[in-house]
């Protein structure tokens, strides 16, 4: 895989710190699968994670925190907590995504919200005023001009498209803000497959877009 | 409110009256042999930062001793999940306090990637960065940290300590959201490019 687009350095420090939302962590960590170099700068952001808190100003715990620490350990069997479940892509298809899609991606329950474009909602995940939510694009489709009002993550699962930043293909991750407009295309071959989560609504430009934006409720 | 620590003693050499490399050697005796001397010595000087970490994060002071509390426990549990070839100890123990915060006071899991260990790190199929998911050097990074611009580490700390977003920052701070991420992305390049990394 030859991932050209990363995740912005003020995106992954806010990862680092805990301070997305959960449909962020979720797509920036679909992305890393495949991507070492931004598991390396993830690595870096939590290493000052671990230095800020080491460098903090400590508050003194109760008198008797410790002991009830050992009692804590001691009034359950002291059972090793299994690792977590390792993530690794299948047919393209990132594994932290996969128990979101129990009946796997080709078999879908798409809902069709303009000519050529389809979605799936990917609910349960917390994502402020946003969401998290496949898109299926027909080759060729134009995504009406829009910008956003928060944050837009976009990982490309299959297929391609381009908009205003260059190609995106498996793997690539668009990072938009706010101060971005664009109009993604999708190319032709395959349909593109985008996980997108947003941390707000977005804002569409054009007149019959803004109709359009009750009904998609995107 | 108070943002700035800056130009506290160095305490490189006092985690507890130990270096790093002895708090990695310390979380490894937990995980290894159960050893409880040497979680006491940790608890010695991990819970009040995380107390502190927990407060800033808006909690009060009775939930921040007993969320450093709960961290502390987890780390006995889970220390033998520690990879020494892979962080540095207090990075490891910043991701339990960091990830038990988000459950308990944002009450959502924070995803994070899982690699098997067997593909990493030789799994970057030509990317050029053969080296880059080595640990990062932490007494490297501390002394890199203290020579951060002050208006560069505000919105770090912010970021961190008090887990604001980059608009809530921005508010925060009166500042447009633009000038939030390029001092984010002006202090990670600057750190990074102290660490060797080829941005």
């Amino acid at each position: 895989m030859n991932i050209k687009h990363h995740p912005d350095d003020a995106t992954i420090l806010a990862y680092a710190a805990g301070a997305v939302t959960e449909g962020f962590s979720l797509v920036l960590a679909a992305h890393m699968e495949s991507c070492p170099h931004c598991r390396g700068r993830m690595a870096e952001a939590n290493a000052l994670g671990g230095e800020l808190l080491s460098e903090m100003q400590p508050a003194a715990m109760s008198a008797n925190g410790l002991e009830d620490v050992w009692s804590r350990i001691d009034s359950e069997p002291d059972e090793e907590i299994p690792a977590a479940t390792c993530h690794v892509p299948v047919d393209g298809v990132p594994g932290i995504l996969i128990p979101y899609l129990p009946d796997g991606i080709d078999s879908l329950h798409w809902r069709s919200l303009m000519p050529g474009i389809r979605q799936h909602v990917i609910n349960g995940i917390e994502s402020g005023r946003g969401s998290v939510r496949l898109l299926s694009i027909a080759p060729g489709t134009i995504i009406p001009h829009h910008t956003h009002l928060g944050g837009e993550l976009t990982l490309v699962i299959k297929g391609a498209y381009t908009d205003e930043m260059g190609c995106f293909q498996s793997g690539d991750l668009a990072d938009l803000d706010a101060s971005v407009s664009h109009q993604p295309v999708a190319e032709s071959g395959e349909p593109c497959i985008c996980l997108i989560a947003t941390d707000d609504r977005l804002r569409f430009s054009g007149v019959f877009s803004r109709m359009l934006q009750p009904l998609i409720g995107i | 409110m108070m943002l700035a620590v800056t130009n506290i003693i160095p305490e490189s050499e006092n985690i507890a009256g130990a270096s790093a490399s002895e708090t990695v050697d310390r979380l490894t005796s937990v995980a290894v042999n159960r050893d409880r001397h040497a979680f006491e010595r940790l608890y010695g000087y991990f819970a009040p930062r995380i107390k502190s970490y927990m407060i800033r994060q808006g909690t009060d002071e009775a939930s921040a001793d007993d969320l450093a509390q709960e961290t502390m426990v987890q780390i006995w549990r889970k220390a033998h999940h520690y990879d020494p070839q892979k962080a540095a100890a207090t990075t490891w123990i910043f991701r339990v306090a960091r990830n038990l915060r988000i459950d308990r006071l944002r009450k959502y899991k924070l995803h994070e990637v899982e690699m098997p260990p067997e593909v990493e790190p030789g799994d970057d199929e030509g990317s050029g960065h053969e080296s880059y998911e080595k640990r990062p050097d932490a007494d490297k990074l501390r002394a890199l940290v203290d020579t951060l611009p002050q208006n560069q580490m505000d919105v770090v700390r912010l970021a961190y300590f008090e887990g604001l977003s980059h608009s809530e920052v921005s508010l925060q701070l009166s500042i447009p959201i633009g000038t939030v991420k390029s001092r984010l992305r002006l202090a990670f390049g600057k750190l990074r490019m102290g660490m060797g990394e080829k941005i």
